[in-house]
């Protein structure tokens, strides 16, 4: 219910926004850009990496393994070289991220005994990228020795794997990392804009004094939160709207759940958001300290924590639990789930709920702390 | 120079009046660094796989008990009714799921190469190849290991079998730990974000409220104006700079193999470009809320677009061109290359070229910009 105090509020608000089209400008085409940038950038699989072989063995064996992997689109032999001590050369160089040695009994051994072993050494400076790497070596060789050893079908077929693995991508079959990344973004341009304008538009009232004139005014307090959240709430909704329609359109990701749900989550994330910034509006007295504390408190968690690149599970059970409170946690599964998987609000209502009673708690102890204040 | 140094003066009163703002400078980001050191790798670890074998043989055993021996995975055994995988995938509840067929194990050993299904939640694209490369390294080693007994069994098979065993090392970081990769990156996203923020802050709060015009009809020259607004912010960068790493070094125990001057050098360069970014914003954007955004926007390609989370050789060629243009890009490299492998300026001066470079002209622009609104 709209009632006659509320509606001048919501209205100076909006005059707020519309005074300033730089920043509506921005808002609008930041997510653009991002999502330009980052829909074609983010790749984690790694390609054409760069190694160095160090061939001691010189034999046909030997070669033909080196060819295995020059033919392998993983790898980009950068150096060939015979003394295995240029290794370090080329890793303080930056030439190579890995290199693989070939002993010089190689052939000998391949051919005698059961296991003849070879060296990969990874620059380990990149350490997530060094264990990708060596399990990429791991598995061509490995590969490579069971195709060639024959043990396929029938000893002397030769070639074909003892095991035959059937690996199939569901919900992103062509591992298209946009469909990945787009909900991604809408996660975190939701979060920014939520908390940062709210708080912002709170701590400028604050620091120039119109919040105690309006305080001392006949409006209750609630009336002011409402009034200051609902156009943010607005803005914030009509900006998602437009992300997921360019991500949907440019993009193509997929839009496999319903929209009204979506939407209709995005909403509750909106609220979550703005409650983070009211919260955060409560702690501070000043604009640029309401600006400093949204950024460096929301920025990073919400791209490290909140699975938006890293998933959830493979963090540390205490980081999970802080992961938890991250808004932006919930709505990916939310918001992944519904366009990429077509999950619907039987599978979703956990993360729902996680989701509304984290921005709940947030407007509890804004509440809290802006009755402190008052007394 | 005295001018400068009153104008430095008022310039840290103004930072500090607010008790706030040192704790959201100082304290936010060493718990940050805290908590980020531990959660982040990009590495997967306690997955939940679906574990369903149809064959329970103690050949498929075998193999089970290596998926639930290792620490990416973590099993959880399933109904093996197809449609209940689908359902648990859909639900959320597990990421991965293995299918052994019927008559696994003897299929196996009577060589008719028995066929494996994997199916993956492909919405993280890039955690499911790294899921997928794991999986495959224990099913290679699983084979590799079951030939290896047809061969302790039948040694007239050993001829035709050939078997290369990787050895894997890892320098500079022998463990691959994450925390040695991840702290340098912490650091440096941090110092950007603090210098960067507060000065384009610092210098639009004053054009907010008049005092930059008092400041231009005063004497001073508009470099004096710029030098006085920069140093207590390269200074305060410095200084987070320090803390920060001797927290990273005293607690995560990450090791500085470089020398210590090359590494305030460096840190210097690159503090001078992200203070000149933070002016430059100041001076193309008018209210602190535009200049808050527009620092996000920067902050967030940065990031995304520095090679910390995403290999910067994945990336399509023309994002690759812009990488050139992220300063965080090379100080990231830097503090990597320093930290872990004892660098010195023989092999990063490219990267202190390029850094130098960019700040400079930053400057520069900045000044002739900020020099065209006074006159």
């Amino acid at each position: 219910m709209l009632n006659s105090r509320l509606a001048p509020i919501i209205r100076k608000e909006f005059i707020h926004i519309r005074r300033d089209p730089r920043s509506l400008l921005i808002l609008f085409l930041m997510p653009v850009l991002m999502m330009f940038i980052f829909g074609y950038a983010i790749d984690m699989d790694l390609k054409h990496i760069r190694i160095g072989v160090c061939d001691l063995s010189r034999t046909p064996a030997s070669r033909d393994l080196i060819e295995t992997l020059s033919a392998s689109p993983y790898f980009n032999i950068v150096a060939r070289y015979n003394d295995p001590r240029k290794t370090e050369d080329l890793f303080t160089r930056r030439i190579a991220r890995a290199a693989v040695i070939i002993p010089a009994d190689f052939a000998k051994r391949l051919e005698a005994s059961p296991a003849s072993p070879i060296g990969v050494i990874a620059d380990g400076t990149d350490a997530n990228s060094a264990t990708l790497v060596q399990n990429y070596l791991e598995n061509v060789f490995v590969s490579q020795s069971l195709t060639s050893s024959g043990t396929g079908s029938g000893a002397s077929s030769g070639g074909g794997m003892p095991i035959r693995v059937k690996a199939r991508m569901l919900y992103n079959p062509d591992m298209v990392s946009a469909h990945f990344v787009v909900p991604g973004i809408v996660a975190l341009l939701l979060i920014m804009i939520g908390a940062l304008l709210t708080s912002v538009t709170i701590a400028r009232e604050k620091e120039t004094g119109t919040m105690e004139q309006i305080l001392v005014s006949p409006i209750k307090p609630y009336e002011v939160v409402i009034g200051k959240a609902v156009p943010y709430l607005i803005l914030g909704f009509v900006i998602a709207v437009f992300i997921l329609i360019f991500g949907h359109l440019w993009f193509e990701v997929p839009m496999l759940g319903s929209w009204s749900i979506l939407l209709g989550c995005c909403v509750f994330y909106v609220f979550t958001a703005l409650a983070l910034g009211m919260l955060i509006s409560t702690l501070v007295a000043t604009q640029q300290v309401a600006m400093m504390l949204s950024l460096v408190g929301t920025l990073l968690p919400s791209v490290m924590l909140s699975g938006f690149v890293f998933p959830v599970a493979s963090m540390p059970p205490p980081l999970q639990i802080v992961s938890r409170i991250i808004p932006a946690t919930h709505f990916l599964v939310i918001i992944r789930g519904i366009m990429l998987k077509g999950n619907g609000p039987l599978e979703l209502w956990p993360s729902f709920l996680a989701m509304t009673g984290v921005g709940v708690f947030f407007i509890a102890l804004a509440v809290k702390r802006f009755r402190m204040k008052l007394k | 120079m005295i001018k400068i140094l009153h104008l430095v003066k008022k310039e840290l009163r103004q930072v500090f009046r607010d008790p706030n703002m040192l704790r959201v400078i100082f304290v936010v980001p060493m718990i940050q660094l805290l908590v980020l050191g531990y959660a982040i790798t990009t590495d997967i670890k306690n997955l939940d796989v679906l574990l369903c074998d149809f064959d329970g043989s103690a050949i498929s055993r075998d193999l089970l008990e290596r998926f639930s021996h290792t620490e990416y995975f973590k099993t959880v055994p399933a109904a093996c009714k197809p449609g209940d995988i689908e359902r648990r995938l859909f639900a959320g509840k597990a990421v991965m799921a293995l299918i052994i067929p019927k008559d696994f194990g003897e299929d196996l050993e009577t060589r008719r190469q028995p066929e494996i299904q994997i199916l993956l939640d492909g919405q993280n694209s890039n955690s499911a190849a790294v899921a997928l490369g794991y999986c495959n390294r224990i099913l290679l080693q699983f084979m590799q290991d079951n030939v290896r007994k047809a061969v302790s069994r039948q040694p007239v098979m050993s001829r035709s079998v050939k078997m290369i065993t990787p050895v894997s090392r890892a320098w500079y970081n022998p463990e691959l730990k994450s925390v040695y990769y991840m702290i340098p990156g912490v650091i440096s996203i941090l110092l950007t974000i603090i210098t960067m923020l507060l000065t384009s802050l610092a210098i639009v709060k004053e054009k907010e409220i008049g005092t930059l015009e008092q400041l231009m009809v005063t004497p001073l020259t508009s470099a004096q104006i710029i030098a006085g607004k920069t140093i207590p912010f390269a200074f305060l960068g410095f200084i987070e700079m320090g803390v920060a790493m001797t927290f990273g070094v005293l607690w995560f125990k990450v090791p500085i193999a470089g020398s210590l001057p090359v590494l305030a050098l460096l840190s210097g360069t690159f503090i001078l470009t992200s203070l000149g970014l933070g002016i430059f914003i100041s001076t193309i954007v008018n209210t602190q809320q535009q200049a808050l955004f527009l620092s996000w926007f920067f902050l967030v390609s940065f990031i995304l677009l520095s090679g910390f989370f995403y290999p910067i050789e994945n990336m399509p060629v023309w994002v690759q061109v812009i990488t050139y243009g992220n300063p965080l890009r090379y100080f990231i490299e830097i503090l990597r290359e320093l930290f872990l492998k004892g660098a010195g300026l023989n092999v990063l001066w490219p990267e202190l070229c390029c850094l130098a470079a960019m700040g400079t002209t930053i400057f520069i622009l900045a000044a002739l910009r900020f020099h065209k609104r006074t006159a």
